[in-house]
């Protein structure tokens, strides 16, 4: 072997790591999604019939309940999200740092702890929003709990600080005196969002679009604990094959389907991010 | 006899932050195709003038029109005026035609329509067309000037604002692109209204001056009323190096206090002399002796540091011409008091 960059032997025990923890799991899964279904060991016979039922066995529904999942609370968090950035940005000082540390703050607990809070908050009769409501004003209310509304609910409430954090950082590359110049030049509101706005906050969206995304797309609990039985997952799915249906091929079959799903959203956009231009402001 | 209505008007226009008084009641009628320069040093509030007049800032109290309409409150994207930042606040995300078409697209101009002016504006600020599809971030500093100010006049404004942009550039290009924005005046035939802390910036450009001062103009006049008749010591000291004379009144009538002389029908409080207005001359009407304490030379013209008395005075010769003074030698040097202008303050 010949002399090497120094750099390279700084980063051979990184590179190691992410060998052994983060791309030989993945090769075992995929290695996993091609053999027979229900089989617990690597050497049988390659073959796609995991992927075949996957679509046959009515794994599409949950794949698509996740995307519409994911897609839906990306856009609600995004639209929350903005002028909450801007709020903040405009009024930077001890009340905004406030502001701030209370939505972070959150991120600290436990997700299912709060996701169980959430739901007892909005539990029919004696929950503490039906039950206030009863005992104050004497309205009877009913309880989105256990609905789609209701996991789409808890979905934007644990990913919004994800949306937000990286929206604010975007909003701070926008300059004040472009939008002012852009008033000067005739743009109302809409055009100043759409054309100066959005354009330079844009690698901020991008990466909190992205971590909204890709989080909600692994995300189970909400569904689990707000929605009930109203809508399966796929990640549910995937857990039901591992854990009680013992079938690890169909479990990493349909794991390896939303990685390619993940990839094919994420690494376009990835590739537009300059994540230096984000750091260095 | 009928009198067009100013191109803009300002009546009693103030703006105060808090307690602090940024524009204080300010009334003056800009003329139409006027090159209308105001300048101050930083905290006069001229940059909050120039943001009142473009809408960018709303004003305390006062009223603004142009052309006889009211427009105090109209917001900064109806007016039909067109501001070049001191930043530029250039759209870097965008090429610099995208640059120049903005207004026009805010407008709804077609797309061919807004190309076609942009090439036209691209040749007016003597920018090559293929700068058209040219990011804006790969333009040199002069080109942003450039692109800056077609993106200005892309609006179609009736009034253009230029707030200090030629401040971060240096000399050489900022002397070429103030007679290019001289010519551009002339050629368009539009109002400008220009803000600078650079008198001398502001001669070479303006038809008017406006000195401002604390919020309030301390004097307005053509470049050559300024210049030959400041109406105080601010504006005086303001043109660059002067000499400034306290008078004061002796039993024996008005002298120079610091010079020990006679000051021959004093017709102010100060006396405001230029350096080139002092010579080392011994048959001069007004003469004093003075010691050359520092020699510099300008290139064009000697500038000598004197101490005379109590006074510390510059004076400027033609280089060439006069005597070969050197430093620490004391000579007579006198003046003309027809060449003194009189303030008071």
């Amino acid at each position: 072997m010949m002399r090497r960059n120094p750099g390279f032997w700084f980063a051979l025990p990184l590179i190691a790591a992410m060998l052994l923890f983060f791309a030989a799991p993945l090769v075992i899964v995929v290695w996993f999604s091609l053999m027979p279904p229900r089989s617990f060991d690597l050497t049988t016979d390659f073959g796609l019939q995991n992927y075949q039922s996957a679509f046959a066995d009515g794994y599409g529904p949950p794949l698509m309940w996740s995307l519409i999942g994911a897609t839906l609370t990306t856009a609600i968090t995004a639209a929350l999200a903005w002028p909450t950035a801007k709020i903040l940005h405009r009024h930077a000082g001890r009340w905004a740092s406030i502001v701030t540390a209370l939505i972070a703050l959150p991120i600290f607990i436990s997700e299912s702890v709060r996701l169980f809070g959430l739901s007892v908050f909005l539990m029919p009769g004696g929950g503490i929003l039906a039950g206030t409501l009863k005992a104050l004003f004497d309205v009877q209310i009913g309880t989105i709990l256990n609905t789609r509304f209701a996991a789409l609910l808890g979905m934007v409430y644990i990913h919004f600080p994800f949306m937000l954090f990286p929206m604010l950082l975007g909003v701070g590359m926008i300059p004040a005196d472009r939008i002012e110049a852009a008033q000067d030049l005739g743009a109302g509101r809409w055009a100043i969002l759409r054309e100066v706005e959005l354009p330079l906050a844009a690698p901020g969206l991008l990466v909190g679009g992205l971590l909204t995304f890709v989080l909600c797309l692994g995300a189970n609990a909400e569904a689990a604990i707000l929605g009930g039985r109203a809508v399966t997952v796929i990640t549910a799915a995937i857990e039901q094959r591992f854990n009680y249906a013992q079938d690890w091929p169909m479990g990493a079959a349909l794991t390896v389907l939303v990685i390619l799903v993940t990839a094919a959203l994420v690494f376009p956009a990835v590739r537009r991010i300059d994540l230096n231009r984000i750091i260095r402001r | 006899m009928t009198k067009s209505p100013a191109a803009l008007s300002l009546t009693g226009l103030t703006k105060r932050f808090g307690a602090m008084t940024a524009v204080d009641d300010i009334s003056i009628d800009i003329r139409e195709g006027e090159f209308f320069t105001i300048v101050g040093p930083s905290g006069s509030g001229k940059s909050t003038l120039v943001r009142l007049l473009a809408g960018l800032e709303a004003p305390t109290s006062g009223r603004l029109h142009l052309r006889g309409l009211d427009i105090t409150a109209m917001p900064a994207n109806r007016r039909p005026t067109a501001m070049v930042f001191q930043s530029l606040a250039l759209f870097d995300h965008r090429s610099v035609g995208q640059n120049i078409e903005f207004a026009m697209k805010m407008k709804g101009v077609a797309p061919e329509a807004r190309r076609l002016r942009a090439l036209e504006l691209l040749r007016l600020v003597r920018l090559p067309e293929s700068y058209y599809a040219r990011p804006v971030t790969q333009c040199s500093g002069g080109e942003r000037q450039r692109v800056a100010l077609a993106r200005a006049l892309g609006s179609d404004p009736e009034i253009l604002f230029f707030d200090e942009p030629l401040s971060a550039i240096d000399y050489r290009l900022r002397k070429t692109l103030e007679v290019e924005l001289k010519e551009l005046h002339q050629r368009t035939g539009k109002t400008f209204i220009y803000i600078t802390h650079s008198l001398e910036e502001a001669m070479v450009l303006s038809d008017r001056i406006a000195i401002m001062r604390a919020g309030r103009f301390e004097q307005i006049g053509t470049p050559d009323e300024i210049y030959r008749h400041p109406t105080s010591r601010f504006v005086a000291s303001f043109m660059g190096e002067v000499n400034i004379l306290a008078v004061s009144q002796t039993p024996a009538g008005p002298v120079f206090a610091d010079l020990e002389c006679a000051a021959p029908e004093a017709a102010g409080a100060f006396a405001v002399l230029r350096p080139e207005s002092l010579r080392p001359d011994a048959s001069a009407p007004v003469t004093f002796a003075a010691t050359v304490t520092q020699k510099l030379m300008l290139g064009s013209r000697t500038q000598f540091h004197l101490r005379a008395g109590q006074a510390a005075l510059i004076a400027e010769i033609a280089a060439g011409s006069g005597a070969s003074l050197s430093l620490g030698e004391t000579a007579r040097f006198g003046f003309d008091p027809a060449d003194i202008a009189w303030v008071q303050a």
